[in-house]
């Protein structure tokens, strides 16, 4: 190799830690930017996807019935996610009524959204959606549908966003189960652990929790500005599959509510009405 | 002009590619292991190519794969962008070196090296997000991740090389065309 291929490589290997050592924000605003490029093609590809889908499932409508059909669906399952909101939430403002915060608890703003991709790598569990921050999303922001949550909002582009799964690993929702005073950590598991690849670990339980299958998990909804600060309070995540208690902690394994793999039409919590 | 065509038609098929990996589902019955096929398109482009373009492609390679796989969890990066340059630019120098077989007529080197590219890009991938999340790990599946995404780019290398005979005639490109010509005589 001539010495000035080397030089070459000393400073494109230079430029690559340069770039490495950008901070995280800088890194989501490329992605940001990277995302916007590729977003036509997305949608592109999201829609005859979508075309090729319907027509193996051999549904032939006439094209009015089916518009009409896919807007009602779509906002009947918005009044079933609202529905859930508003029952946890009256649940907990009954709870809490005489507490001094609780005006700020409030009906939550759903932006109905369309999963376009998913991400193809084998590590993450991540998907992309049809909203981005000119229709006021941003970045932390819980992703759910009328079943149950599906995950957090990422790194946030014009007209798309990244949302993490609840089934990644770096996921973490902090929970309570239905019917116990239990409460601990839910995250995706590791990868090849388990029987199904979306099934979750909870955390952190008390090793006399003694769970059973069928037992409810719901997000705790700790205070804004913690790490497991982003989700309401009160969403449903899934069902117990199992416990085992350990030496120092128990644990559950938690079937998710949202079948993760097929999902296509989701909602985003973009704030307060 | 013929270098600029080739190479310019090797950037458009990795950002295609990049964008229709997006819509191939996980391969369930290869533990949920996916098409991956950049690592492949990046080898023939630095079997093939002068050095500086290479680097050049290795740039462009590693800044799409990290933007595509850039994962930000509570403000911190578990791979950082850039990585992937460096890894590339390994792999461009690895194929480098065997670029005058290549030349010969060899075309099926770029078949094993697909393979070996694809296979230590992930198991890279897969150390860096060990390490950043709870230690590292091995079991069945992650080996599947692995292994099955390199065997399918293998499977793919030789397309890739049909694909360019076809248009070789047409661009001229991307750039050393003599192991083709051989290949058609």
């Amino acid at each position: 190799m001539s010495r000035l291929n080397v030089i070459l490589v000393i400073m494109v290997i230079i430029g690559a830690v340069v770039i490495s050592s950008f901070g995280a924000t800088a890194m989501q605003r490329l992605q940001a930017g990277f995302l916007s490029v590729i977003s036509p093609f997305l949608k592109t590809g999201s829609a005859v996807q979508r075309q090729i889908g319907a027509m193996g499932e051999g549904l032939q409508t006439l094209d009015q019935l089916e518009r009409e059909n896919e807007e009602l669906k779509a906002e009947n399952k918005e009044l079933r996610a609202s529905n859930q909101i508003y029952r946890d939430l009256e649940a907990e403002n009954s709870k809490l009524r005489s507490a001094l915060e609780y005006r700020k608890r409030s009906i939550f703003k759903l932006l109905p959204a369309r999963i376009i991709s998913r991400d193809a790598s084998a590590w993450w569990s991540t998907v992309r959606i049809n909203r981005g921050f000119e229709d006021g999303v941003e970045s932390d922001q819980p992703v759910l549908t009328d079943m149950g949550l599906v995950g957090k909002t990422t790194t946030v582009a014009k007209n798309e966003s990244i949302v993490l799964l609840i089934s990644d690993e770096s996921c973490k929702v902090a929970s309570k189960v239905e019917g116990s005073n239990e409460r601990g950590i839910l995250s995706g598991r590791r990868i090849g652990e388990g029987e199904v690849p979306t099934e979750m670990q909870l955390n952190f339980l008390s090793k006399k929790a003694n769970l059973q299958p069928g037992q409810k998990v719901y997000t705790e909804g700790v205070a804004k500005g913690t790490s497991t600060g982003v989700f309401p309070s009160g969403i449903f995540l899934g069902t117990v599959k199992s416990f085992q208690a350990r030496p120092l902690d128990g644990q559950a394994i938690v079937e998710p509510a949202v079948d993760l793999s097929t999902v296509e039409d989701v909602f985003v919590v973009v704030g307060a009405k | 002009m013929r270098l600029a065509i080739g190479w310019f038609s090797l950037a458009v098929a990795i950002f295609l590619t990049i964008v229709i990996q997006e819509f191939i589902p996980p391969l369930r019955f290869l533990h949920g292991a996916r098409v991956f096929l950049v690592p492949m398109l990046f080898c023939y482009g630095a079997l093939s190519m002068p050095f500086w373009a290479m680097l050049l492609m290795a740039i462009y390679t590693g800044l799409l794969t990290d933007l595509a796989h850039l994962n930000v969890v509570n403000g911190h990066v578990e791979i950082a962008l850039g990585w992937s340059i460096v890894v590339f630019v390994f792999f461009g120098l690895f194929a480098h070196g065997l670029q005058p077989a290549f030349v010969r007529g060899r075309w099926w080197v770029h078949v094993p090296l697909s393979l070996v590219c694809t296979c230590v890009f992930l198991a890279l991938q897969f150390v860096m997000i060990s390490f950043r999340r709870q230690g590292i790990f091995f079991n069945e599946t992650v080996a599947w991740r692995i292994l099955a995404p390199g065997v399918i780019a293998a499977g793919f290398a030789p397309l890739v090389h049909l694909a360019v005979l076809k248009i070789a005639p047409y661009v001229h490109g991307p750039t050393r065309l003599r192991p083709f010509r051989r290949i058609r005589q």
